[in-house]
């Protein structure tokens, strides 16, 4: 995978991890990849009941200020998983 | 702004499918776009492709349009369905057939001969197989690629998958891999170092159509003798407006709908600058079904040096 120039300071998995669970307060966040690609996984009861275009909308509008412009911290995300949690029994 | 939200909305409402993607149908310039072709060919005819990076205006506006960041994205009647992972899922557990309507749902049928492909293993490949698996929840799971690889692995079940009960081993398939499965037999031999699996296939074209060369002498005789072919040119127009030569076809949407309207046994014969992205282009129309495909090696810069040198060198 190519590197991709960015300003960001800091931890980019961090940032990606944080806004996420900002949106969505119960999400489980695992973040691997480098170099500007990032490939996520995400549980949360959010998307439970929900189609997975709506899920991975949400996980897109908690991190899309990390995806803007030219020289965005995350210049592409390879694959996002949504995940709904196992159902307590 | 408002404009291209316009040309968007107009694009989507009017065609039926609209993929939105990196490079052209023929000539995928990203990972993710070539995955969504590869499956749309399979499945409908002809669909509209947008190249986001032929049009910066177009690649901003598309992702505000549809509220998505990433490239590519798929319209069906006029209705945003997902990006790269939404469609392969989608295609496995059959909403897309469904999306793309009756076309591709009969396409998908008339792909499968009849239910479950019927696959033999020999005793000695069944026993190799208990022998090699690690864990026991995985699956033996065998790929076969549009061009006949075969690839056999364990792996766990997926969405989809067409289970074949060989007698003692079970094997798991993507539907697509399934109907490239048919009086399939797979043995373990000796080898060099030390055994492997060897499959025959008998759905595999005895003789799979390859890319064949052609030589910038071969090509200049072949249009002097006015023999009949189709060259296609897949540089991008800045490249063409340096150097080009006059019988091209530029690979644009024009260029890919004269493409698509060639019979498929029809000469074709890609160029590029050096002969490495007109290659690409010629496994890809080879995967489309067209069987006399040419790459001229060297490309224009070859034409250049070995037969036209009022061609400019770039």
């Amino acid at each position: 995978m190519s590197d991709h120039p960015t300003d960001f300071k800091g931890s980019i998995p961090d940032a990606i991890r944080d806004s996420i669970c900002a949106a969505l307060t119960d999400a489980k966040v695992e973040v691997a990849g480098g170099g500007g690609h990032y490939t996520i996984v995400v549980t949360s009861a959010a998307f439970e009941g929900k189609g997975m275009l709506e899920n991975q909308r949400l996980v897109y509008s908690a991190i899309a200020h990390l995806m803007k412009g030219d020289g965005a911290p995350v210049h592409a995300v390879d694959s996002l998983k949504t995940v709904k949690p196992p159902k307590a029994s | 702004m408002a404009n291209v939200e316009s040309t968007i909305r107009e694009l989507v409402t009017s065609k039926k499918v609209v993929l939105f993607m990196k490079g052209s149908r023929h000539f995928p310039q990203c990972g993710f776009s070539a995955q969504v072709v590869e499956i749309l060919n399979k499945l409908v005819p002809a669909y509209e492709t947008v190249n986001v990076l032929a049009d910066a205006e177009m690649r901003d506006g598309i992702k505000r349009f549809s509220d998505w960041p990433t490239i590519p994205q798929l319209y069906v009647d006029g209705k945003f369905v997902g990006g790269c992972d939404i469609i392969k899922e989608m295609y496995a557990n059959g909403e897309l057939q469904e999306a793309l309507g009756s076309q591709a749902q009969t396409a998908a049928k008339a792909a499968t001969p009849s239910g479950p492909p019927v696959i033999a293993f020999t005793a000695r490949a069944a026993t190799a197989v208990q022998a090699a698996r690690e864990t026991p929840t995985d699956e033996l799971r065998l790929a076969i690629s549009p061009s006949f690889e075969h690839e056999l692995y364990f792996d766990a079940s997926q969405p989809g998958d067409v289970v074949v009960d060989t007698g003692g081993v079970t094997l798991h398939l993507d539907a697509e891999s399934a109907t490239r499965a048919h009086g399939l037999r797979i043995d373990f031999v000796d080898t060099a170092s030390g055994g492997g699996f060897k499959i025959d296939n008998p759905m595999q074209p005895a003789r799979a159509p390859a890319v064949r060369s052609l030589t910038p002498k071969a090509l200049k005789a072949s249009l002097e003798a006015k023999e009949k072919l189709s060259l296609f040119d897949v540089r991008t127009d800045g490249e063409r407006a340096t150097a080009s030569v006059s019988a091209a076809i530029a690979m644009n949407e024009e260029g890919q709908r004269r493409l698509e309207g060639l019979a498929k046994d029809a000469k074709i014969v890609f160029m590029c600058h050096h002969g490495m992205r007109s290659r690409v282009a010629a496994e890809a129309a080879l995967r489309q079904g067209f069987t006399d495909v040419w790459n001229l090696e060297g490309g224009i810069d070859a034409w250049s040096t070995e037969v036209d040198s009022s061609v400019p060198r770039y």
